[in-house]
């Protein structure tokens, strides 16, 4: 499975914020999306799951044009989009948010030890009663853990402690294994260096710079880059 | 002892009509956030539905599930046709709904006429227990409201279709984006709030007149009940029929109906400033 994004423009009623961005994400590669706050990242992953409406362009998977089929089918198709914020419902259990990524109950106990002790056991809790950490590693532990062929990961290590930074990079580097594609849209440098296959820098909805993993002097240049 | 016995009784059975009748705009209103002003006008159509079945010569009792099948295909027609396209904007919904209950009125009137009509008790008498006599019949309402009642709430509550629309109520953004099929979801929980004010309707049908402006009287309880009972949870619309019917019950015994009413109105209002604070909270 290949997704892909063709000149795709989006934005804020009439503010646009995507200028015609163009790049695709094949399956067994992780492609690092950087770029510096209100570069249009989160409004990128927003567009490519379908809650935010494309202007302009096409949204592409394995071919068939998707720009206009609504989030529901996309995710059935294989999409799935970690968020940044408002990833949970915070009103449901955690249970019942692993119900609702469409992952059994038999598998629930595995997918809340990925990260550990911290979140076992704590199936009948509240989502919103977690931290915020605890939260981050819900949302990145449901995505990983559901049958989505492409992942769309918006700053999964937002707020979470260095050893659990570690813990999702090697569950990224299995899903990479099992064939799966991942957009890591993630500002920690250090991690997106560690895993991703390709870079794509994003710059005021426009990408200014791509990479590949192993090429000299890329992380200078994009440590360069996010420090502009 | 036996008034106060028949006082009970009285007030079970307000209970479970109350009850009932506001399942649906629990499930409409509370839970989907859809000021459905046409909510009475589904238990006076389920109440037609009940005198169609008689005027045929079937049983009273076939009314329930049939009133069920009318109101749920009649609401979700209203869902696709209308409430889908306008359920983000509050205010536009009360008057569309408010024109609709108008139409309903009288798409009803022109077919049924003005006339007052009526259903035949299906259990006549009355039966003796706790030491008073008591219309068997509305120990039959008590019993088929609750069981409808506590079924629905069951299916909303335990059901993987309940957490569904539990989640697009919480968040239909996010709702989308995990695969729920929101427009399927909206639509059966619409229809489903529809059928049970059909029944609600059917229930009622022999215990009064049924005419075209019958289902007004039913839907400033039903918002009493919800709003006593509290927004976003289901199970409240039991606790606030048994606070309303209570209430109700109570003042009418000490007082009369017209206070009772009032009492009622004071309580919707006084749990309305008690929400004040957790409601403004959960918006922020």
């Amino acid at each position: 499975m290949r997704f892909e994004a063709h000149g795709l423009r989006s934005g804020y009623g009439s503010v646009p914020v995507l200028h015609g961005i163009s790049f695709g994400v094949a399956q067994g590669e992780i492609v690092a999306l950087v770029g510096r706050n209100g570069a249009g990242k989160t409004t990128l992953v927003r567009t490519m799951i379908g809650l935010l409406r494309a202007t302009g362009g096409q949204i592409r998977l394995d071919g068939a044009d998707i720009t206009r089929v609504p989030p529901s089918r996309r995710v059935r198709a294989g999409l799935r989009a970690a968020f940044q914020e408002r990833s949970l419902f915070s009103q449901l259990s955690v249970g019942d948010n692993l119900r609702l990524s469409g992952l059994p109950a038999a598998e629930h106990g595995r997918v809340l030890a990925m990260f550990g002790e911290s979140l076992a056991g704590r199936e009948a809790q509240r989502a919103g009663t977690l931290s915020g950490g605890e939260q981050k590693m819900l949302t990145a532990a449901s995505a990983l853990a559901s049958t989505a062929s492409i992942l769309l990961m918006d700053e999964p290590t937002e707020g979470l402690q260095p050893s659990n930074v570690e813990l999702l990079g090697d569950a990224l580097a299995v899903a990479r294994q099992e064939g799966r594609g991942v957009l890591l849209v993630e500002q920690h440098l250090a991690l997106a260096l560690r895993l991703a296959d390709r870079f794509i820098v994003l710059e005021k909805g426009e990408i200014v710079d791509t990479g590949t993993a192993g090429e000299a002097g890329l992380a200078d240049r994009l440590s360069g880059r996010l420090a502009l | 002892m036996d008034a106060l016995t028949l006082e009970l009784l009285n007030g079970l059975s307000l209970f479970a009509t109350l009850a009932i009748v506001a399942l649906g705009l629990g499930i409409v209103f509370g839970l989907m956030g859809i000021i459905n002003l046409a909510h009475g006008e589904f238990v006076m159509i389920g109440a037609y539905v009940a005198y169609v079945t008689h005027a045929n010569g079937l049983s009273h009792w076939l009314s329930l599930p049939l009133a069920a099948v009318v109101l749920f295909v009649l609401g979700a027609c209203i869902e696709v046709g209308l409430i889908r396209r306008i359920h983000r904007r509050p205010e536009v919904t009360i008057l569309a709904t408010f024109g609709l209950s108008i139409c309903l009125r009288q798409a009803v009137e022109l077919i049924f006429t003005k006339d007052f009509r009526g259903v035949p008790n299906p259990v006549p008498g009355a039966t003796r227990a706790f030491g008073v006599l008591f219309p068997t019949y509305r120990y039959v309402l008590i019993g088929i409201a609750v069981v409808v009642v506590v079924a629905t709430l069951l299916a909303f509550t335990r059901s993987r279709f309940g957490l569904t629309v539990r989640a697009i109520v919480a968040d239909r953004d996010l709702a989308d984006a995990s695969g729920v099929r929101t427009g399927i979801a909206n639509f059966c929980a619409f229809g489903i709030g529809a059928a049970t004010a059909g029944i609600a309707g059917a229930l009622v049908a022999p215990l009064g007149a049924i005419e075209p402006q019958a289902g007004l009287a039913y839907l400033p309880g039903a918002f009493l009940v919800v709003i006593v009972g509290g927004f976003n949870r289901l199970w409240g619309v039991i606790a606030g029929a048994l606070v309303v019917a209570a209430v109700q019950t109570g003042v009418i015994h000490f007082y009369d109906a017209v206070w009772a009413q009032i009492a009622a109105l004071a309580l919707a209002v006084l749990m309305l400033q008690l929400r004040r604070v957790p409601v403004e909270g959960a918006t922020a």
